[in-house]
Parts: C-alpha cells; sequence; structure tokens
C-alpha cells in the first residue's frame, strides 16, 4: 500500500517530465531550419502533400492545436515519413533497434558484472585509494571516440580476430560492447564503492562487527543489500548514458543502429528521424528510471515513509 | 596520498592554460599555415609532424586546446550563473516556483548528453554555437540539482530565519546569505562540468556538428586523427594524449575539491 | 578468583594525519564475573575507547600503544582475526548510542534476529525477554517503524543472544526519553542479571549510573581515576575531580544548594601526560601534580589515582 502510493506518485511525476520532454522537442522541430511541414516531409513536398499536412496538423490554428495534433500522432506512433527513405521512420527506427538493443544491453550487462565486484572489491580493500582514483578516473576521461577509434584502428589494422565495423552477427558487437562499457564500468565501480564505504561506517556495521561476524557475512548480509539502493539508482542513470554513447559507438563501428542512423540524419537533415530518435531516448531513460524506482522501493522500506531525519 | 594526485592535476590543468594562452599569440607558429609536405612524422618544423594539408599539428593541437577551453570555459560559466539563480530561487522559495524549475531540470536530465547535443545541434545547425548551447543545457540539470539542495539546507539556518525577521530585502538574503553558502557546491561542480564540456565538445565535433574546420577544437582534431590513423597516427595521439589529460586533470581535481568542501571520514571496521 | 576482565596500562592513540590524540593514557580496570560496573566521565575522557577496546572495535586509525586486555582468559589484542570474532560472538555484547541506526535499515526485526540466532534460536522468544509488548508484530516491523526505546530493547536482544559473559553498554539510553530511559535501564539489567552477564555500562551521568551498578570507576584523561562501590564513589569521593563531579551533579544536590560546575576544560592529550591531567583544574593541585604522574592510592573502599588523595580524605 505504501510502496503502491509513493510508486503512483513517481509515475505521474514520470508522465509529466514525458509531457514536458513532448513539449520541447515539438519546440525545437518547429525551431528547426524548414519549419514544421519540411520536417515532417521533407523539403521536396508538394504544395498538395503541405496543404494536406497543414490540415492534419492544424498549422493554421494556434500553437496548442498544433502541439495537441503532433501529440496525437506521436501516441499513436507516427511521427512522420523519413526524407531520405521515404519510409515511415517508426519502421526505420524499428529494424534497427535490434542492433542498438542489444549493444547496449550487453554494455549495461558487462557494466554492472565488471563494475560492481570491482567496487566492492575496491571498497573494502580501501589501501592504495589514489591508484584506485586514477584508474577509474582514466576510465571516466577516455572518451568512446578515441578509445573507439583506437580500437577500431588495431583490429582492422592488424586483424586481431573481432570484426571492427559494420554488422554481420552477434560477435560484431563484442568490441563495440567492451568499447561501450568502459566508461560505464568505471563509475559503477566508483558508485558502488563510495555507496559500499557509505553503508561500512554505518553503525548497524559496527554493530555487526561487534556481534562477531565476519567481514564477507557482513558484506553479504548486511552491506550488499543496503549499497544496492544508489547502485541501482545509478543504472538507470548508466542505460542512458549508454544510449548516448551508443550513438557514437555506433558510428565509429559502422553499426546500422539508431545511434548511426541518427547521427546520419542530423548530417542529411532528415529531422523527422531526429526528432523520433531523441523522443524515443528520452522516454527509455523516463521509463527505466521509473522502473528502477520499483525496484529500489522494494530493497529500501523506508521510502515513502516520512522518516524522523536520517536520508529520505 | 590524495593531495599529490590532486596538485598533478592542478599542475596538468595550469600547463594546458598556458598552452592555451600561447597559441593566442601563435608562440609555435601559425595552426593554419602549411609547412610542410602532407602527412609528414614528426621532424623539425613541425615537432608533432603534419597533417592532412601539411599544416604542423603543434600549433593545431595548441589551438585546439584553446578552442575547447574557451568554449567550455564560457559554456560552464553560463551553467554555472544560471544555475546558482535557479537553485537558490528554487531551494529558498519552493513551492510552485520549485516544481517548476525542478520539472524543467528534470525535462532535461532526460535527455543522453550527446542525444540533446544532437538535438540542438540540429536546430542551431552546426557549429560553435551549438556546442555551446549543447554544453549549457547538458550541464544545467546536475548543477542546478546540487545547487537546489545545499540552498534548501542553508535556507532554514536560523542566521537565514533572522535575517528575514530583520527585514532584509530578498536580493540581499539570496546574495548575502545563500549565495556564499552554497558557493562550494558549484565550485566542485564547475570543475566536473567542464570535463563534461569537453567531452560533450569533442563528441559533438567528432559527429561533424560542433566545430567547424578549418579552426582547429580537440574533437576536431580527434575526427581529423581517426581518418588518418593508419597513414599518420601522430595526428591523433597528439590531440588524444591532451584530450584525456586535460579531462583527467580536471576531474581529479574536482575530486579533490569535493573532498575538501564536503568531507566525509570513512573510518570502517571490516 | 580470575577476573573476567582485565584492562591493563592501556594507551590507544588516533592519528589522523595531521593531528595526534591520546584517547587512553595507561587505563587501569578490572571487572569479576556478575559484577556490573558503570564507567563515567566526560566525553573525551576516553571510556567510549575503552569500551570499543575490550571487542578490539577500534578504527584503523586508532593504534594501541601500550597494555593489554584480557578477556576470559585471552589477550584480546593477540588473538587471530578468526579468534577474535569468535570472543565477539561467544563472550561479548554491545549496545550502543543510537539504537535505530544500529539495526539494519533494510531488514525485518525478526530476520536480523534470525539471522544471529542462525536456526536454533526462536525470535519471538529472545524479543519476549526484552519486555517487548507484542513481539510478534515488532518482529515483522523495520527499525525505521520502531520507537527509539523498541529499538534500544531490540539491540538489546541482539545482544544478549548468546548469551555473553560481558555486555558493553555505550550511554545507550542518551538518546531516549527520561521515562523510557528508565524502563530500558531495568530491562538491560535484569536480563543482565538473569543471564548472568557482567555489565560494563559507559555514561557521563555519575548519579544514574551509581544507582543500577555496584561499582563505578571514573575516567579523566584517557585514564580510570578512581574506582569502588558505586555508593562511596558517589558518596565520599577520594578523587577531586569525582568531589567536583558529584558536586556538580543536580540530583545529588539537597534543595537549597548551590550547583557547582567543574571549572575549565577536559583536557585533550597529544601525548602521554606528565602529571595529572586533572591538575589544571583542581583546587587541591601542588608542584609535583604538574610533574609526577600519580600512582595507585588505595582510600578506604576506592582506588584513586591522586598524589594527595590519602591526605586529603583525612583532611575531610
Amino acid at each position: 500500500m505504501r510502496l503502491a502510493l509513493w510508486w503512483l506518485g513517481r509515475a505521474v511525476s514520470a508522465a509529466a517530465t514525458l509531457l514536458g520532454v513532448s513539449i520541447l522537442i515539438f519546440a525545437a522541430v518547429r525551431m528547426m531550419p524548414g519549419g514544421f511541414a519540411e520536417t515532417i516531409l521533407g523539403p521536396f513536398a508538394t504544395a498538395d502533400q503541405k496543404a494536406e499536412l497543414a490540415d492534419r496538423y492544424g498549422l493554421d490554428q494556434s500553437v496548442f492545436v498544433q502541439y495537441g495534433h503532433w501529440l496525437a500522432a506521436v501516441a499513436r506512433g507516427d511521427f512522420g515519413v523519413s526524407m531520405i527513405s521515404r519510409e515511415p521512420v517508426v519502421s526505420e527506427l524499428w529494424a534497427r533497434l535490434p542492433v542498438t538493443g542489444q549493444l547496449t544491453l550487453f554494455s549495461v550487462l558487462i557494466a554492472t558484472l565488471v563494475g560492481v565486484p570491482l567496487g566492492v572489491l575496491t571498497a573494502v580493500r580501501a589501501r592504495r585509494a589514489a591508484v584506485g582514483r586514477l584508474l577509474s578516473g582514466l576510465g571516466v576521461s577516455v572518451p568512446e571516440f578515441v578509445l573507439g577509434s583506437l580500437v577500431v584502428f588495431l583490429f582492422s589494422r592488424y586483424a586481431l580476430g573481432l570484426p571492427a565495423g559494420g554488422y554481420d552477427n552477434v560477435r560484431s558487437l563484442v568490441l563495440p560492447s567492451l568499447v561501450l562499457s568502459f566508461f560505464a564500468i568505471s563509475i559503477t565501480a566508483r558508485t558502488t564503492r563510495d555507496a559500499v564505504m557509505g553503508v561500512l561506517v554505518e553503525p548497524y556495521v559496527t554493530a555487526a562487527v561487534a556481534r562477531g561476524e565476519s567481514p564477507w557475512f557482513i558484506i553479504r548480509h548486511h552491506v550488499l543489500r543496503n549499497a544496492a539502493i544508489p547502485v541501482v539508482t545509478l543504472l538507470a542513470t548508466i542505460t542512458a548514458y549508454l544510449l548516448g554513447g551508443a550513438l557514437i559507438v555506433e558510428y565509429v563501428f559502422n553499426l546500422p543502429g539508431i545511434g548511426s542512423y541518427v547521427v546520419q540524419a542530423v548530417g542529411r537533415r532528415d529531422y523527422a528521424v531526429v526528432q523520433a530518435g531523441v523522443l524515443l531516448a528520452a522516454t527509455v531513460f523516463i521509463v527505466l528510471n521509473l522502473l528502477v524506482d520499483l525496484v529500489v522501493g522494494l530493497i529500501d522500506p523506508r521510502l515513502g515513509v516520512t522518516s524522523k531525519g536520517r536520508r529520505a | 596520498m590524495k593531495d599529490w594526485l590532486t596538485r598533478a592535476g592542478m599542475v596538468c590543468l595550469g600547463l594546458i592554460v598556458l598552452v592555451a594562452l600561447a597559441s593566442v599569440v601563435n608562440l609555435a607558429g601559425d595552426p593554419d599555415e602549411i609547412v610542410g609536405p602532407r602527412l609528414a612524422p614528426p621532424g623539425p618544423g613541425y615537432w608533432l609532424g603534419t597533417d592532412n594539408l601539411g599544416r604542423s599539428m603543434l600549433p593545431r593541437i595548441m589551438e585546439g586546446i584553446a578552442t575547447t577551453l574557451l568554449l567550455s570555459s564560457v559554456a560552464v560559466l553560463v551553467t554555472a550563473a544560471l544555475s546558482a539563480v535557479l537553485g537558490i530561487v528554487a531551494g529558498y522559495r519552493g513551492g510552485v516556483v520549485n516544481e517548476l524549475i525542478m520539472r524543467l531540470v528534470e525535462v532535461l536530465y532526460s535527455f543522453p548528453a550527446i542525444v540533446l547535443a544532437i538535438l540542438v545541434a540540429a536546430v542551431f545547425g552546426p557549429g560553435q554555437l551549438a556546442a555551446l548551447a549543447s554544453i549549457v543545457l547538458v550541464t544545467i540539470p546536475l548543477m542546478t540539482r546540487l545547487v537546489r539542495a545545499a540552498a534548501v539546507g542553508v535556507a532554514q539556518r536560523d542566521y537565514v530565519t533572522a535575517a528575514i525577521i530583520s527585514g532584509a530585502r530578498l536580493p540581499r538574503i539570496l546574495g548575502r546569505h545563500l549565495l556564499p553558502n552554497v558557493a562550494g557546491t558549484i565550485a566542485v561542480q564547475v570543475t566536473y562540468a567542464l570535463s563534461v564540456g569537453i567531452a560533450v565538445e569533442g563528441g559533438l565535433s567528432f559527429l561533424g556538428f560542433g566545430v567547424q574546420p578549418p579552426q582547429a577544437s580537440l574533437g576536431v582534431l580527434i575526427q581529423q586523427g581517426t581518418t588518418y590513423m593508419t597513414a599518420a597516427p601522430w595526428m591523433i595521439t597528439g590531440p588524444g594524449v591532451v584530450f584525456v589529460v586535460a579531462v583527467l586533470a580536471i576531474n581529479v581535481v574536482g575530486d579533490g575539491l569535493r573532498d575538501r568542501f564536503e568531507p566525509r571520514q570513512a573510518r570502517s571496521l571490516v | 578468583m580470575t577476573a573476567l576482565l582485565e584492562v591493563r596500562d592501556l594507551a590507544v592513540e588516533y592519528d589522523s594525519g595531521e593531528r595526534r590524540v591520546r584517547a587512553l593514557d595507561g587505563a587501569d580496570l578490572t571487572v569479576a564475573a556478575g559484577e556490573t560496573i558503570g564507567i563515567v566521565g566526560e566525553s573525551g575522557s576516553g571510556k567510549s575507547t575503552l569500551g570499543s577496546a575490550v571487542g578490539r572495535l577500534l578504527p584503523s586509525t586508532a593504534n594501541r600503544v601500550t597494555g593489554d586486555v584480557w578477556l576470559a582468559g585471552e589477550r584480546v589484542f593477540d588473538l587471530p582475526p578468526a579468534g577474535i570474532r569468535r570472543l565477539r560472538r561467544e563472550r561479548l555484547g554491545f549496545v550502543f548510542q543510537d539504537p535505530i541506526a544500529s539495526l539494519d535499515p533494510t531488514m525485518r526485526v525478526g530476520k536480523q534476529l534470525k539471522l544471529v540466532l542462525g536456526s536454533k534460536g526462536d525470535p519471538l522468544s529472545h524479543l519476549d525477554r526484552v519486555r517487548l509488548a507484542n513481539p510478534g508484530r515488532v518482529a515483522r516491523m523495520y527499525p525505521h517503524q520502531l520507537s527509539g526505546g523498541m529499538a534500544q530493547r531490540v539491540a538489546l536482544a541482539i545482544a544478549m543472544a548468546c548469551q555473553p559473559r560481558l555486555l558493553i553498554a555505550d550511554e545507550p539510553t542518551a538518546a531516549l526519553d527520561a521515562q523510557v530511559r528508565e524502563e530500558v535501564l531495568e530491562v538491560v539489567f535484569s536480563v543482565a542479571a538473569e543471564a548472568g552477564t557482567s555489565i560494563v555500562w559507559l555514561s557521563h551521568d555519575l548519579t544514574a549510573v551509581a544507582r543500577r551498578c555496584s561499582r563505578v570507576a571514573v575516567m579523566y584523561g584517557g585514564r580510570v581515576v578512581e574506582d569502588g562501590p558505586a555508593a562511596d564513589v558517589l558518596g565520599q569521593p577520594a578523587h577531586p575531580y569525582t568531589a567536583a563531579l558529584a558536586r556538580s551533579a543536580p540530583a545529588m544536590a539537597s534543595l537549597g544548594d548551590r550547583l557547582s560546575p567543574v571549572p575549565g576544560r577536559p583536557p585533550v592529550l597529544a601525548e602521554a601526560s606528565h602529571g595529572c591531567a586533572f591538575e589544571p583544574r583542581c583546587p587541591y593541585a601542588e608542584e609535583r601534580c604538574a610533574k609526577e604522574r600519580p600512582e595507585l592510592h588505595v582510600v578506604r573502599t576506592q582506588e584513586a589515582l591522586c598524589h594527595r588523595a590519602t591526605e586529603l580524605v583525612t583532611a575531610s
């Protein structure tokens, strides 16, 4: 009950944010060179097509009505037609979804499976803090486009056995996923480390030590669960970041995903695709955050309770 | 232990700023001048080699640093000013104002950084303005949130209440009592935002939507470097190393500042 | 009879890189089986460090300079990690100041007890033992749903779950309301008495401790400066500091008496004290008090670390 109410609140908030996102994108579309009609139809549309569009979206009416029409169309999954391919944008994106989806999913998995244990380990053995900081700092500081280019160069020049460019099958995603997860690993490790170290100084951990529990018992039963709260929260942010990073990695590795498609679209002024891609990324992020809230709500019994002090 | 790291980061950052200043007076030569054969390896006259047009890499890298640094710094200063106002007002006033500002921040926060940058580039058209606006929009949400959180804490303190009771005007309360107390938070976030700014400029210029050639920026240079990576690895090595060192140095300094402004001693028994 | 707990000449320093603080400066303490002893001192007197040292629960910034701790015949600081864990598990119980924070916030009370008891125990009986009404309901609650008094009882139930020989209570009632405080005190002492567990009760409240404990040890500047039967320490203090402390306690004063706070500030030692740590605040201080570390003097039923203890007591 408490959880359901809290989550309902979060859902309403997410819906409001999504609405704000749609307004922002609608405003951006109107501000794009060529305006609304060209964004949706492309520059070579006939006068008839434009009239039909003006009618459909109420272009002769107020901005609010236009927004309403636009939102209704988007809600139906109608993002207009790609100016290059003359295909509906939705089907274009749908065809490219598997590559982007797999790439992101693999990277999240790698980041979690490597980053979380790494973070726990470095938190428990907190010596050599400077080296750890330097390494994790390095992970955050090497951008995908540098690392990606380097990997493409090495693997294509010296034929190291893994495809580095183009897409044939899942093997083609191994290197891109590794490159994409590089940053995410260090940020996951860092957050996990901070979270674990934060929990390790909590009185209930001291109490467990005083009871004679072994370090691994304490980590398993008390630390992981409590430290999971910020880590799970981070996961949504990470995934969003990876969606952005996927765009660059797809571009570098020449993968036929949504990201590289949107990048091309900006270059070709295929704005219908741009608006759809951007809206998709933001929506995925908001929905993921909502899911994370649900998970955190299950882990943390204090959520949704007006607690007396001590963390919210 | 960590002190030497922070100090090293500051030294690196200082050097980078010096290099940027030196490039303004073309200390190492004109970045657009063709000085030798195309794609020549490092040699006399062009110590870091030449690019695909025969321009010396050294002054180009220096110009790249200057462009990127200037662009990011200006953008981050804009962010800091906007965030300070938005965050303090939201934290102090609360209510509907807070709700509106935070919703706006939430909306901006919902876009992955590079995706938002691409949307901006699509609206403004590729160029420096797009890069600048992107950096501002990408860095505003986090900084505003944190400034607000700090301001909420300060707004409840007794001396603020005392100032209100004594009849101080709103600008005075916000400027004299709240701003100094959230300045630490802003300082820490400015460093982090600067590294994000450099990354966004790099990513956007790499995709071709940021700074436009022939002007050099770190992103532009890295993009050109990848094209000629096989024939002229020196074209990407210099900009790549500088980019990583700059971001790393800024992050390390940011960590140092954070430890100083937001100390937290970890005395664990496990 | 061998003592349950023996602390000999224990000196502990905290080294935070820039500053060194000597929290314990040669503390001595003996606790017999079944005894209840209150350790009284201001904050910074070293009582919490002493309590932690018994379970070797000092943070990594602390190092033991001299001295030893024996618990149930074992040298606490010489045990291997597994040994100290066994000692904590079987012989020691701890109850801390902030009861809610010392429970895992993400776990129901019953499950936390079960984790300590293993498969053998029944959580409900342990909750019943600390006189929690409706143990079944409490077992299903999360820590943030408990009141301070309930949480401290739960913490006590967990600490006493394995029938320890010694319970160390570090100001466990300081965060509680006055009325709840009495109830919790009552529960702690009766549960310990039933189990034959000794209590070391750390507190800054001399009179409250003296009411419950059979013995009182007064700490100042990292040493135990006076140690004796509770009634005697409170009624006829042998150390000037204890006397000053007793005079400053509201509960000790008769109607119309003026309370006299102890003048000056408690010391923060950076190194071993050269003389008596109380010397700067002591109304009876003389030259040697600043130069010679006081030895143990037996005065009546008490032991006191004061050069002039015998002299002053005969004079009064």
